[in-house]
């Protein structure tokens, strides 16, 4: 709650002064000049500068959004033709908006398929290089996004694959990613399972035919006075 | 009213406010479902325990809207202050040259008034003070006055009640219910990009012609 706090009111601060600064800029720059014209070097300057940035923006804004589907694509593209065809910015934007909210919600996207979620199968892994969610790199908050995204209960244990050279003790990361997004999202039952107990875990179903998705291989012998104690969930 | 405006005729002094008022219903369109807009996504999906209060403040504190739509993403992923920093300076980097178009018309203007001219001067006050052309520079003062006064308040009303709504709402419902009501709604923000992007391009054709 403090921590919100700290930080939220360092995001306003930061974000007053710097809109301020901008703003006020010229008018610190040139208030002995008066009513003369600006130099066409930064006039040119600030012409070209602006598209570029919105542009980097878009870009930015565009991973929030469900960029591997089309649909995005689709709903900019209509709102920058319905832009270029009535100049009404209230009117492209809010039909843009209510396209793509209709396109995401009205069940035009990819099925998710069935996860398991078991000890052997745990989705996270955490190493050294971040998290990953089935193989795949993500933030901590998409991960609980896609666990919400494959409806894993809110009770279930979530078991989270430690990497043998993830340094968990002075990495905090995995620690907050437990306590911040992991439980204020619901799931409050999380269980760290090393690498060497979920392959022995996995052993018995892969001789019985199931493949074992998401287990890494063993890690090499070397490693193994690295690792940490034995499957600890955590005790704080 | 202060001794410079009792120097516009109070008659005048009417029309000019009543300009100001006509001038800023558009932007009350624009501003309010917008800032409603914003305002749910900050409380939806930055994670925040008291959002009316963030949306409030980061609303009335930066009076930008790409601002508080560009903040949502990087508050929820708790990113670094000096990310949001860079953030904020590529945004708005745009602003610098608003103030340049304003520097002759604003000459003389008294430094607290200023310095109020200069918090307001968003892209919609910007358009609407650059055109507007009265011949005393009183009036006009007091046209950008108004105009600024009457458009932030409506941005900062529909930011605050966009998350107060939700505030409220998540009480009643389910909050994956909300989030998933609120799903896809994060594409106004892009949208807004995308058209200033649009307008930014078609500026830069036109004067490259």
């Amino acid at each position: 709650m403090e921590n919100e706090f700290l930080y939220m009111s360092a995001v306003v601060a930061v974000g007053w002064a710097v809109t301020y600064a901008m703003r006020a800029l010229p008018f610190v720059l040139f208030s002995g000049r008066g009513g003369k014209s600006l130099p066409p070097a930064v006039e040119r300057f600030g012409n070209l500068i602006s598209p570029v940035i919105i542009a980097c923006l878009v870009v930015y804004s565009y991973s929030g959004l469900q960029w591997r589907t089309a649909w995005p694509y689709l709903a900019g593209a209509i709102t920058v033709g319905l832009h270029l065809w009535k100049g009404n910015p209230l009117a492209s934007i809010v039909a843009g908006t209510a396209l793509y909210m209709c396109l995401v919600s009205c069940g035009c996207q990819t099925a998710p398929d069935e996860v398991t979620y078991d000890k052997a199968h745990p989705l996270l892994r955490f190493s050294s290089r971040g998290l990953q969610f089935r193989g795949e790199f993500v933030s901590a908050r998409k991960a609980v996004d896609l666990l919400e995204k494959n409806r894993v209960p809110k009770d279930s244990v979530i078991y989270i694959l430690v990497d043998p050279d993830y340094d968990y003790v002075h990495d905090r990361t995995m620690w907050k990613f437990q306590h911040y997004y992991l439980g204020s999202a619901g799931y409050r039952r999380t269980m760290l399972v090393h690498e060497r107990r979920a392959e022995a875990a996995a052993a018995p179903e892969r001789h019985a035919g199931r493949a074992a998705g998401t287990v890494e291989p063993p890690p090499p012998a070397q490693d193994v006075r690295r690792r940490g104690p034995e499957g600890a969930g955590r005790g704080r | 009213m202060s001794r410079r405006f009792s120097q516009v005729a109070p008659r005048e002094r009417r029309a000019v406010l009543r300009r100001a008022f006509m001038d800023s219903l558009p932007v009350l369109m624009g501003y309010t479902t917008m800032g409603f807009v914003a305002g749910v996504l900050l409380a939806a999906k930055a994670g925040l325990h008291h959002a009316p209060v963030w949306a409030f403040l980061t609303s009335a504190a930066c009076v930008s809207g790409t601002f508080n739509f560009a903040i949502v993403q990087p508050v929820a992923e708790r990113v670094s202050i000096w990310s949001v920093a860079l953030l904020v300076l590529g945004i708005n980097f745009r602003y610098a040259f608003y103030g340049f178009t304003m520097l002759a018309r604003w000459r003389g203007v008294p430094l607290f008034r200023k310095l109020f001219l200069i918090h307001t001067l968003a892209d919609e006050n910007y358009a609407l003070e650059a055109a507007c052309r009265y011949k005393s520079p009183d009036a006009n003062l007091l046209y950008c006055l108004a105009l600024s006064a009457m458009n932030i308040s409506y941005w900062i009303l529909g930011t605050t009640a966009g998350a107060v709504s939700v505030a409220v709402l998540e009480g009643a419902l389910d909050p994956d219910v909300i989030r998933r009501h609120t799903d896809g709604m994060e594409f106004a923000m892009v949208a807004l990009f995308l058209v200033i992007f649009t307008d930014q391009i078609r500026e830069l054709l036109r004067h490259g012609k």
